[in-house]
């Protein structure tokens, strides 16, 4: 009777269980689209977004200041305002809601009401670029991936990208959001970087620009000054005393920290190669050629230059991180931290809000990193009929109203620049000069020049600090500094191997061959011995013989 | 209501289930996978494979590896030792004292098991961030290995004093009366009756240390700064681009481990092992 009870029990516990499952499928909707993105890398509504912060009165926290009935204050915005309202009201046809709606609830709006098809955004996320390839690698199926450009590159040299369709590329649709509204400069690059350095690797049909930036070093203006880094460059990594020496932090993956192994290994000759573009010497094109053929020698000469300067940088820096270097540089452990520059501006951030201390960030005169993270079709979505959804998932994000809320969520510069060069307005809203009042009005300002990114006049003023070391330099880097940001590729799958064996041999320390030896003999001499203490015991031969006198007994 | 009768060979059918699939399979793909190179297809991109040594001989070969091997070995051992040397008075002076709420003295230690690990990890590193050990010794490389030592002697303590103490918990009582009887002093009664009484525990305890310690590299990277590798980051790292080497790395583990716990297991008789080892 207990038994039956029991069985009974676990049954109900199980059925709703099923319930729950089911659920899941309940609404039926006409396509899925699967969407593989990294983490925390689009808006997700609620509080801190871009929709709330803009109609919330928020304190110095960020958080919402409620009035005397626990209300909370809303405000007048510059950019959501009822342009902005109204906007969006006509896409996704439903108000705005001042909570801060998700972009995905809006994407499945937005496509019902201009297609007239019920669709459901399965989205997922990942840590890594090689996370990603790998549960690509084991058969998941996804309709759109966010990787990075060498993971495009090479994802798109194994045959695994679907092409865009030519459709996708036509300005003359007022729908096809993405060609009409990214920055003239990425489509650029897009087109005449993809197989510069001669590879096979070109990508610009498979992918569509999303966030780009480039790396530099995040620093502590008070111990280390503009003028000594501009003198350092990449020697800042290798430099000796008590301001680098531990005191500097490199990324713990093999392509960020080989990339600046190369700028400290060649130095004189990025900077040489600067001066002959200065003086015209080199046009820009080749002066870019060439700075990306250095950005990306992987031959073994120069692998074997770079190896010991690779030890050297480990041997200065404080830690190889991933992300605890903002946090570190916030609160002093280092005082340089070689970063990417959404993360420069997370932590110039962070510091100034939380410790009250300004950060700046530097990008090496010899030439750095432009990265970008693009969206792309793997193989199969024609097939699975979502190829359409996925597109227009990727204009849906291209809306300048959509760019902006993404670019505020995530910290990093959007791909987009908008037709009417809507990101404009929020480049000036963000960093925009508006002295409040007398201390900031004695503040030196600049016109700050970004018609290279807008693709036509685009200036706004901004203060001089913001422009020439601050966020806005980070976010939105002049032109000469884009001048010297080489694309790093893919290095194909022979040399990726050469280069991952380079950084087991920096990461990991190496025995002299004698000593790994002597611990290899002396450690088969101990197994061997215990072997034959635990056989000595059953095995006849090993079996000692009876002191005198003695006999043995069998059991 | 007349229920079917379960035997024990029916219960056993789940058991039998979720050990071909989630440790004889995996093991075979791992062999597999160690002992084979991909082949892609340029033209279709499909992979096959060929069996091959390789991997073997590129991890023989290579002496970063077999260095990386030692050093995940050194380090292990060090915890363990470390751990044993701290946990064993804890568990001896818990198990046989009078104290009427050793319990809760128990569960203090165990208690830090019970809250996330990054968490306490993080923690950890912030301590050492306000202490910032005296800039000079900071600098040193060996610095890394200490903190990140420490690390892992704080974090694997409850593994080795648990097993510890219910080993000692358990010896009669009356065995260290017979030894008082017989003339043993307090220190001859320890090393004859308790300690050989309490191998099991020091056994389970070591294997419950030793095997995570080769391999924790979470530990290795927030307080060592990533500036000490351990063989699990190599694993980690290789399965990112190369999951045949990545599989060569993980079997030479499997073996090292292998051999190191039944080797261990050979160093006392076989009647003191209460299954706990292995």
């Amino acid at each position: 009777m207990k038994k039956s009870v029991s069985i009974l029990l676990a049954g109900c516990m199980l059925v709703p269980m099923l319930g729950v499952f089911s659920g899941c499928s309940g609404k039926k909707a006409d396509i899925i689209l699967r969407v593989y993105n990294w983490e925390e890398y689009i808006d997700e509504g609620g509080e801190g977004t871009f929709i709330y912060d803009e109609l919330h009165e928020l304190d110095d926290k960020g958080k919402a200041v409620k009035d005397g009935a626990g209300n909370h204050v809303h405000i007048e915005s510059d950019i959501v305002d009822d342009d902005y309202k109204a906007w969006y009201e006509d896409a996704m046809g439903v108000p705005l809601s001042e909570e801060g709606p998700a972009i995905l609830d809006d994407f499945e709006l937005w496509y019902e009401k201009h297609y007239g098809v019920k669709i459901k955004v399965e989205y997922s996320t990942f840590g890594t670029n090689e996370d990603m390839y790998n549960e690509l690698l084991l058969g998941n199926e996804y309709d759109l991936l966010c990787p990075s450009d060498y993971m495009i590159m090479k994802l798109a040299a194994e045959g695994r990208l679907e092409k865009y369709d030519e459709s996708f590329f036509d300005r003359e649709n007022e729908l096809n959001y993405y060609i009409n509204n990214v920055s003239p400069f990425i489509q650029e690059k897009f087109e005449t970087n993809a197989g510069l350095t001669g590879k096979d690797y070109s990508w610009s049909e498979y992918a569509a620009g999303y966030m780009w930036g480039t790396t530099g070093f995040v620093y502590n203006p008070e111990i280390v000054s503009e003028e000594e880094l501009n003198e350092l460059g990449w020697q800042a990594f290798v430099t000796k005393g008590d301001r680098y020496t531990n005191k500097i932090t490199a990324k713990d993956n093999v392509r960020d920290t080989y990339f600046a192994a190369l700028g400290v290994t060649f130095e004189e000759e990025l900077l040489s190669l600067k001066e002959r573009r200065e003086s015209g010497e080199l046009s820009d094109e080749e002066y870019m050629l060439e700075l990306t053929r250095i950005f990306n020698d992987t031959t073994d000469g120069t692998i074997a230059k770079v190896e010991p300067v690779l030890q050297k940088i480990k041997e200065n820096i404080y830690s190889f991180e991933t992300d605890t270097g903002k946090a570190d540089l916030v609160n002093g452990n280092v005082n340089l931290n070689y970063a990417w520059s959404g993360d420069a501006v997370y932590a110039m951030d962070m510091a100034e809000a939380e410790n009250d201390k300004y950060l700046n960030y530097f990008v090496p005169l010899g030439g750095s990193n432009l990265w970008f993270d693009g969206w792309v079709m793997p193989k199969g979505v024609s097939e699975r009929g979502t190829k359409q959804a996925a597109e227009a998932f990727v204009n849906f994000l291209s809306m300048p109203q959509n760019a902006m809320r993404n670019s505020y969520y995530i910290g990093y510069t959007s791909a987009i620049a908008g037709s009417e060069m809507e990101m404009l307005d929020y480049a000036d809203y963000l960093y925009g000069y508006e002295p409040e009042d007398e201390e900031e009005e004695a503040k030196e300002s600049v016109e700050y020049d970004l018609s290279w990114f807008f693709g036509g006049e685009a200036v706004i003023t901004a203060e001089r600090e913001q422009a020439e070391r601050r966020q806005l330099y980070a976010q939105f880097p002049p032109e000469e500094v884009m001048a010297r940001c080489a694309v790093m590729d893919y290095y194909g799958e022979e040399a990726t191997v050469r280069i991952n064996e380079l950084w087991s041999r920096v990461k990991a320390e190496t025995l002299d061959a004698w000593a790994i030896i002597v611990i290899c003999l002396t450690v088969t001499g101990i197994a061997l011995f215990v072997v034959y203490v635990k056989l000595g015991a059953k095995i006849d031969f090993f079996r000692r013989k009876p002191k005198k006198g003695y006999h043995k007994v069998e059991e | 209501m007349k229920l079917p009768r379960f035997s024990r060979k029916t219960l056993g059918i789940p058991y039998a289930v979720f050990l071909v699939f989630f440790v004889i399979i995996p093991m075979l793909v791992i062999v597999f996978y160690a002992f084979t190179t991909g082949v892609k297809d340029p033209e279709t991109g499909a992979e096959s494979f060929s069996f091959s040594f390789s991997n073997f001989l590129r991890f023989f070969s290579d002496p970063t590896k077999l260095s990386t091997i030692v050093y995940s070995l050194v380090i292990a051992l060090v915890t363990t030792v470390c751990c044993l040397l701290i946990a064993y008075p804890v568990a001896y002076i818990l198990a046989r004292s009078r104290l009427k709420k050793k319990f809760v003295i128990l569960m203090l230690f165990v208690l830090p098991m019970w809250i996330n690990f990054v968490l306490r990890v993080n923690a950890l590193r912030e301590i050492f961030n306000l202490l910032s050990l005296a800039p000079a010794l900071e600098s040193l490389t060996s610095a890394n290995y200490f903190k990140t030592i420490f690390g892992m002697v704080y974090d694997f303590l409850p593994f080795m004093i648990l097993p510890l103490y219910t080993t000692i918990m358990k010896i009669d009582q009356s065995l260290y009366e017979a030894s008082a009887d017989l003339g043993g002093s307090a220190l001859v009664t320890f090393t004859r009756v308790t300690l050989p009484l309490s191998m099991p525990g020091i056994m389970s305890g070591v294997t419950m240390v030793f095997l995570p310690s080769m391999t924790n590299y979470v530990v290795s990277d927030m307080l060592g700064n990533a500036k000490v590798t351990i063989i699990g980051k190599f694993i980690y790292e290789y399965f990112g681009n190369d999951w045949h080497m990545g599989s060569m790395v993980a079997l030479v583990l499997l073996v090292v481990v292998f051999l190191s716990s039944w080797l261990s297991g050979g160093f006392k008789a076989d009647e003191n092992v209460r299954g706990t080892n292995l």
